[in-house]
């Protein structure tokens, strides 16, 4: 029973596998029990698992998936189509309006300034991040300091268990510039000249958002580092080159880095997407204020489509939005791809 | 020699001094401030903790959040269970089959784990707008959902894929139906899994903001969006936002600090292989 069943579901992939053994049996029919043992032990080999579906497994395990990403790329389209669509107010209006937003957007001071500060969270949000967590994450893996490796690792990775809304509030409270947390211990340990007006200074108040997120990310990005280098598995090399005579900094250059290369890669991508997304951060910190000062696309688009009620304009934004992130997400993914399907 | 490892002292010394202080810092003045009168907040002493603590603050802060604190936890556990079970059947789809259609259909599945939700929230809200949703619970469960599905099936199919396939294969041989073998033979298996994943989803969804600020009523408010609220309505008392920021935080907190592992397991599986 179980012999047959194989045979009948398999046989063409199997005389396409091993030609020798059909002519052996064609040619031999004593021989057929034993080839169709051999069959069976090499089914096995191969890992075989049934690929068809019948139509309640189809309907169990494809079907709900379906559903989901079909509904999130139905929705992607549709946004599309509004953003070239002239729907402004509450009453949807589909009329084709053609790039009409996307030349409004481009000329608003407000998208130039979206524009800029984006730009700053993806790049001042993800290099001194990564930095930061390589020589973190080497320092950890150096031998002598494994005892404290769980200490700094729930020290610096709690945050992630946070959301951006209440590490935004508490670091309100700490930047506050007349009664906050910061400006007071500056003036207790007599630092006082170096006070600052932090997030209501608009030259500035980017850049504290930002440290907020890299305060927040450091700890995820340390453990992925560590993943990285633990499965890289470099401490022959590293250990041969430093009775070679080689300083640590240079062993971190040129031979752990290129080692987590793709630990690396990984954790930029996934930085830059975070950055990109950021919005809660800036909503409760400042509003986007002072004025429009800390801006940013994916909070202008709630701003334009949900206040402004320009809803068309909110969608170009998304679209815009969904592009940058397009180009990081399908690299990354065709980089995930390569792996899941090794 | 003797001296290299001075300095790699001194630099560790130091990294960890300047960690410490950076991390421990916000959450120690949080819980000093917490438990203040605002009168005593306002005489600046942030690192000396109260004489007289104020535990009534959390008492305030816990009455002011409650319902939100509830209309929360129905919808993270929602969305949680759902996405453990239907991430769970996809992920094991996306991990077993090896097809043209799945190997294009992980590409997109892939895209769309990192979909900013911008994107799609103008027509987000028309469909719950029109379906009615968008009053109960059920809108926002239904919008975590639909985010949350890809990014649930791709974790749970790395953790499958590390499942050894001779388990499924004796049990297929003998006739029984995927669907069998998913429930009876991979899913005990993966129970660990399960665990990772459904404690980064819950947090996840705990976390999630804008889509509770797009889409909560009066009635269906969440926790992230009270503790807005608060923050904008009481100025001046940190001591009551700090008391609320804490309660807001103590659930995916619990698990971290609880169940670390699997929280650390979850983090890295949606990292390195999807």
């Amino acid at each position: 029973m179980r012999l047959s069943l194989i045979l009948t579901e398999r046989r063409n992939s199997f005389t396409f596998l091993c030609p020798s053994l059909k002519t052996h049996s064609t040619q031999k029919g004593i021989v057929v029990g034993t080839s169709n043992r051999i069959e069976t032990v090499q089914a096995k080999r191969r890992k075989y698992v049934r690929s068809k579906y019948t139509l309640p497994e189809f309907l169990v395990f494809k079907l709900p998936l379906l559903i989901f990403v079909g509904l999130l790329y139905g929705m992607l389209v549709w946004t599309i189509v509004v953003s070239f669509s002239n729907w402004q107010g509450t009453a949807p209006n589909f009329d084709f309006a053609g790039f009409k937003w996307y030349r409004l957007m481009v000329g608003l001071d407000r998208f130039q300034v979206d524009v800029a500060n984006n730009l700053k969270w993806l790049s001042l949000g993800v290099i001194p991040t990564v930095i930061l967590a390589i020589f973190i994450a080497y320092l950890l893996e150096l031998g002598s300091f494994r005892k404290l490796e769980s200490y700094i690792r729930t020290l610096i990775l709690y945050p992630v268990a946070m959301s951006f809304i209440v590490t935004g509030t508490i670091w309100s409270w700490m930047f506050d510039p007349d009664k906050g947390v910061l400006n007071t211990i500056l003036r207790g340990v007599g630092l006082g000249a170096l006070q600052g007006r932090f997030d209501t200074n608009p030259s500035t108040a980017t850049y504290w958002l930002i440290l907020i997120f890299v305060w927040q990310y450091l700890g995820f990005s340390v453990i992925i580092l560590q993943a990285s280098l633990r499965t890289a598995d470099i401490h022959e090399m590293t250990e041969s080159a430093l009775i070679d005579g080689a300083s640590r900094l240079r062993i971190l250059l040129q031979i752990i880095i290129p080692n987590i290369r793709s630990g690396i890669l990984v954790l930029v991508s996934l930085l830059l997407i975070s950055t990109l997304k950021v919005f809660d951060i800036v909503y409760i910190v400042t509003f986007g204020g002072p004025g429009s000062a800390t801006d940013v696309l994916a909070f202008y688009m709630l701003i334009a489509t949900f206040q402004q009620h320009l809803v068309s304009l909110g969608a170009g934004i998304g679209v815009i939005i969904f592009l940058l992130a397009a180009i990081i997400v399908v690299p990354y993914t065709i980089y995930a791809f390569r792996k899941w399907f090794e | 020699m003797r001296s290299k490892s001075r300095t790699l002292t001194i630099l560790v010394i130091f990294t960890l001094v300047a960690l410490t202080v950076a991390y421990v810092l916000p959450v120690y003045v949080v819980v000093t401030t917490s438990l203040k009168t605002p009168a005593e907040i306002s005489q600046r002493h942030y690192l000396l903790l109260s004489t007289n603590l104020q535990f009534k603050n959390y008492a305030q802060a816990f009455k002011l959040v409650l319902p939100a604190l509830l209309n929360s936890t129905i919808i993270a556990f929602s969305v949680t269970a759902l996405c453990a079970l239907l991430g769970g059947l996809g992920g094991y789809y996306l991990s077993r089959t090896r097809t043209p259609f799945s190997r294009i259909f992980f590409i997109f599945v892939g895209v769309a784990m990192y979909l900013p939700y911008q994107v799609i929230l103008i027509p987000l809200v028309q469909l719950m707008a029109k379906t009615g949703l968008a009053l109960t619970h059920f809108g926002l469960i239904g919008s975590n959902l639909i985010l949350n599905i890809p990014f649930a099936s791709v974790l749970m199919g790395t953790f499958f894929l590390g499942i050894p396939r001779e388990l499924e294969e004796a049990a297929e041989v003998d006739g029984a139906s995927k669907i069998h073998v998913f429930f009876r033979v991979i899913s005990p298996v993966a129970l660990p899994a399960y665990a990772s994943v459904t404690i980064i989803i819950f947090t996840q969804v705990w976390n999630e903001f804008l889509l509770a600020l797009i889409l909560a009523t009066r009635y269906t408010q969440t926790i992230q969006l009270k503790l807005t609220e608060i923050k904008g309505s009481f100025v001046a008392l940190y001591n009551l936002q700090m008391a609320a920021a804490l309660i807001t935080l103590i659930v995916p907190m619990f698990f971290f600090l609880a169940l670390s592992k699997y929280f650390i397991k979850g983090l890295l599986a949606g990292a390195l292989k999807g």
